[in-house]
């Protein structure tokens, strides 16, 4: 591996994050929305994954072994978002605040029902690509050469 | 070794069946505490976009079946309760596994209830549906048994398949008069070619439920079941469902009199193959069996003959029957508990040793053989009637039927209980007994004062029927039609007893002559068949990757041009003018086609993978540049994804270079692909010019979405159509998307080392 790739792929999930954090807040009003956020968050995933063996990257990276529970979280916020109205007896995917009625905002992030959603899509997304990039890395052979740690 | 199950541990009631008889219990009471208060009726919104309502309503029919499924229900569900664990100690099962008996015996229960009550037809098909998935588990309950798992599986089919003749009937009601709800269509359905269809494809899902001839044989088979499953879905749930849901449509019916008269046909043939097969056999949960096919067909002709006769009698034949069939499937599973024999060769002279159990199915055997002094008396005395009425063809098949009846009952009571003894009979605990004594007691009851049953039959036939009905069956010492025809049906069928020696060739010979080219020959043909096809598809698709891809493009190249037969094509196919603005897309197109020609002529490994990646790109510049911006950034993450995926899969195949065999058998396949390529290539084309020479937003739902985005409180419109407008839509898909990460994560892990 690379020495650029070694010491790049470790930094490059803070950037793929805001990114994505990005993507999702303006992308209500922009483009992007949650799918495309996870991709990228998945990929700087990935990128460690590939680079750091699976070892390595599952001890630097405590959270991607629960990926499988952060994708789960995410279906649970989508449904949750969708199908809240129905308790309050509105349709399913009721858009609140109602058209006309004034947004909540902190900064450009506008606080609806729909970004809800979206931020539920973007768990999912990258929570379920992460599950398949940690197996797909455990069947490398290159993670057998990787040092099986040192302590 | 396992140690033996001992005496105490099969006789500790376990708290399963425990709260399942208590819910049987409650149900029951509930039911007769509604009938205190007059009734009551549910009906709520289920789907009010398509018409869909909750509807239930405790009326004279629901009452009836409502009844005889909680009140039999608990007595069957009592001896389960004794049965069962002996039932899994003889098969060497541990206790545990009554896990997988009452959950569904309290669906059956709940199930027929819901569908004794319901007034909706789509109610209905789903309560319908639900006793047959019911009947699958329980059925197969012996699941290490192949022919309780074939059971099931036939019953399901059987029963399952026809159950779609039920949805059809309805869509197309609903279709012609705009509802689902029952009273509703009364009060509007006019005879007419669309209303006798979708009437006779309903009887057709009663009927294979109700096992009718030609759909008897899963019945038969269905007594694979453990005991109080065959009881109770003999009696009171799963084949009662199919005539309640006749009695329940009944005035559909009626507007065409040809359904009617094929109900009196279907009827008939079913009493005479189910009397004669009964007749035949030598087990006595056969024999039992195929007396059901039989006393069905009696009802299915009282609902033939029809009118306020025929429903009355039908009503109170189901209710009669109930009780004496669940009674006689519980005598047999006692005496096979008692005796180890299960064969009416084998057993014989019982009586002396279980006179309660004797006297007790002595009297149920009776009652359904209709003599007097019991409830049965009056079903066949309401069924003499209703015949008679019908001109004397009728009346001399019915004498038939009932003499048939007579016989194969006298034939199984009088082999298990008198005569000499073949088999030693140990003690039968209380509980396998005294359901059939309670069962018993009350057969005895309606054959002296018969007045609360009719009254329960009146109120259903009266539901059945559309207006009040009044019968008055009782005992008459004179020559009236109905004792003559009850007479020589006793006379027929003693003749039929005792005359074993002619007797015994001639339904050996019918049967084996249903085996061979009866129905069940027919399904198993034809399940061996569809299951060979299957097969043969299966190998086909998976033989190698081609085949496999082929198997997705060559179909829908097929469906396109299909379609595009079928579809105008005039303004469809436009070249526009190419501008300066264009060139951009035209370069970018360059490249993939470029691109696509390496990847379809490179013989590399590596290189045409990294083509289809510039092939994406490229695309994806095309999206961007047309102003797609959100296509394109998805575009491009999912193609850098599948780029990364290609080639971290490469570089797990083995290393070697394609030999001989190899190339051969792709030459050989040079044509195949060549066709399948064009194919689905050319159709693809067709679409995708199709689709760009309109791309007008005239008129179309994008323009409205358009307008109100603002109102959604977004900018980006395909944002918003994604996760508000059509959020529903991407809602399924997630879960889709979910169910299968959940899979290919399953599969990976089983090769994963950590």
């Amino acid at each position: 591996m690379s020495p650029i790739i070694d010491v790049v792929a470790p930094r490059l999930l803070a950037p793929a994050v805001m990114l994505a954090a990005a993507l999702i807040v303006k992308g209500y009003t922009d483009v992007g929305e949650g799918f495309s956020a996870g991709v990228i968050v998945a990929l700087a995933i990935a990128l460690r994954y590939v680079a750091l063996g699976r070892t390595r990257a599952d001890r630097t990276f405590a959270l991607a072994r629960r990926a499988h529970l952060v994708a789960a979280g995410g279906l649970l916020v989508a449904l949750a978002f969708g199908f809240a109205g129905v308790a309050f007896g509105r349709p399913p995917f009721t858009h609140l605040p109602l058209p006309g009625e004034s947004v909540m905002r902190i900064g450009r992030l506008e606080i609806t029902t729909a970004v809800g959603f979206d931020v539920g899509l973007f768990l999912l997304v990258s929570g379920g690509l992460t599950v398949l990039v940690r197996h797909l890395t455990g069947l490398m052979p290159a993670d057998e050469t990787e040092p099986e740690g040192d302590g | 070794m396992r140690p033996g199950p001992s005496a105490h541990s099969v006789d500790r009631l376990g708290p399963l069946p425990t709260v399942a008889t208590a819910i049987a219990a409650a149900a029951f009471v509930a039911i007769v505490a509604s009938l205190v208060a007059g009734g009551g009726a549910i009906s709520l919104p289920w789907a009010p976009t398509l018409g869909l309502r909750i509807e239930f309503a405790l009326d004279g029919l629901a009452l009836l079946y409502g009844l005889l499924a909680t009140g039999i229900g608990l007595l069957v569900f009592a001896y389960g309760a004794a049965y069962l664990p002996r039932h899994l100690a003889h098969e060497g099962r541990p206790r545990a596994e009554e896990r997988r008996f009452w959950p569904w015996m309290t669906l059956f229960l709940v199930a027929m209830v819901g569908l004794a009550m319901a007034r909706d037809l789509i109610l209905m098909f789903v309560f319908f549906d639900l006793t047959a998935v019911a009947s699958y588990f329980l059925i197969g309950f012996d699941r290490h048994r192949p022919e309780a798992r074939g059971a099931a599986f036939m019953a399901l089919l059987v029963t399952g398949v026809s159950a779609v003749a039920l949805l059809l009937g309805t869509v197309l009601l609903q279709a012609e008069y705009g509802t689902f709800s029952l009273p509703e269509l009364f009060t509007r359905a006019r005879p007419g070619p669309v209303t006798t269809t979708a009437a006779a494809l309903i009887a057709v899902a009663a009927l294979a439920k109700s096992a009718q001839v030609p759909l008897h044989f899963w019945l038969p088979r269905a007594m694979a079941a453990p005991t109080p499953v065959s009881a109770y879905l003999h009696s009171a749930a799963m084949v009662a469902a199919g005539v309640l849901v006749i009695g329940r449509v009944h005035p559909l019916l009626a507007l065409n009199p040809v359904v009617l008269d094929a109900l009196l046909l279907v009827g008939f043939v079913s009493i005479a193959v189910g009397g004669v097969l009964a007749l035949a056999q030598d087990e006595l949960k056969q024999i039992l069996a195929h007396s059901t096919i039989s006393q069905y067909g009696y009802v299915v002709v009282l609902y033939g003959i029809g009118g306020p006769d025929g429903a009355v009698a039908a009503a109170l034949y189901v209710i009669a029957h109930a009780i004496a069939k669940s009674a006689l499937f519980m005598t047999a599973g006692a005496v096979s508990e008692a005796t180890g024999e299960s064969r009416l060769s084998r057993l014989g002279g019982l009586g002396r040793e279980l006179p309660v159990l004797a006297v007790a199915s002595g009297i149920v055997a009776a009652s359904l053989a209709a003599l007097p002094l019991t409830l049965g008396f009056f079903k066949d005395e309401l069924f003499f009637a209703a015949a008679s009425g019908k001109g004397p063809l009728v009346a001399s098949f019915a004498v038939v039927a009932a003499a048939l009846t007579f016989a194969y009952l006298a034939r199984f009571w009088l082999g298990v209980f008198s005569g000499p003894r073949h088999a030693e009979a140990s003690r039968v605990p209380w509980l396998l007994v005294a359901p059939i004594a309670v069962l018993a007691i009350l057969s005895i009851a309606g054959g002296i004062l018969v007045a609360p049953f009719e009254r329960l039959a009146e109120s259903a036939a009266a539901v059945t029927h559309g207006s009040a009905i009044d019968v008055a069956p009782g005992y008459h010492l004179d020559l009236r039609i109905e004792n003559v025809m009850a007479v020589a049906a006793w006379g027929l069928g003693a003749v039929l007893l005792v005359g074993a020696r002619w007797r015994e060739p001639a339904v050996s010979a019918i049967s084996r002559a249903g085996d061979r080219i009866g129905p069940r020959r027919v399904y198993s043909v034809l399940l061996s068949a569809l299951n060979r096809m299957s097969d043969a598809a299966h190998r086909a698709e998976v033989r190698d990757l081609r085949t496999s891809l082929a198997a997705i493009l060559v179909p829908t190249g097929i469906l396109v041009a299909l379609g595009f037969a079928a579809t105008p094509t005039e303004g469809a196919y436009v070249a526009g003018p190419i501008t300066s603005a264009d060139l951009p897309i035209v370069a970018l197109l360059a490249v993939a086609i470029l691109a696509a020609l390496t990847a379809a002529r490179d013989r590399g490994r590596l290189r045409p993978v990294l083509a289809l990646s510039v092939l994406g790109f490229s695309l994806a510049g095309v999206y961007a540049v047309m102003g797609a911006p959100d296509v394109a950034l998805v575009a491009v993450v999912i193609e850098t994804v599948v780029s990364l995926v290609f080639v971290a899969v490469y570089s797990r195949l083995p290393g070697t270079t394609v030999g001989r065999p190899a190339r051969a058998a792709a030459a050989s396949h040079r044509f195949r692909n060549a066709a399948a390529g064009i194919i689905a290539g050319v159709s693809a084309f067709a679409v995708i010019w199709a689709a760009l020479s309109r791309p007008s937003l005239g008129g179309s739902d994008a323009a409205e979405q358009i307008r109100r985005t603002p109102d959604a409180h977004g900018g980006d419109v395909v944002t918003v159509i994604l996760a508000d407008f059509r959020g529903l839509d991407t809602m399924v898909e997630i879960t889709v998307l979910a169910v299968a990460i959940m899979g290919v994560a399953s599969l990976l892990r089983r090769f994963d080392r950590a």
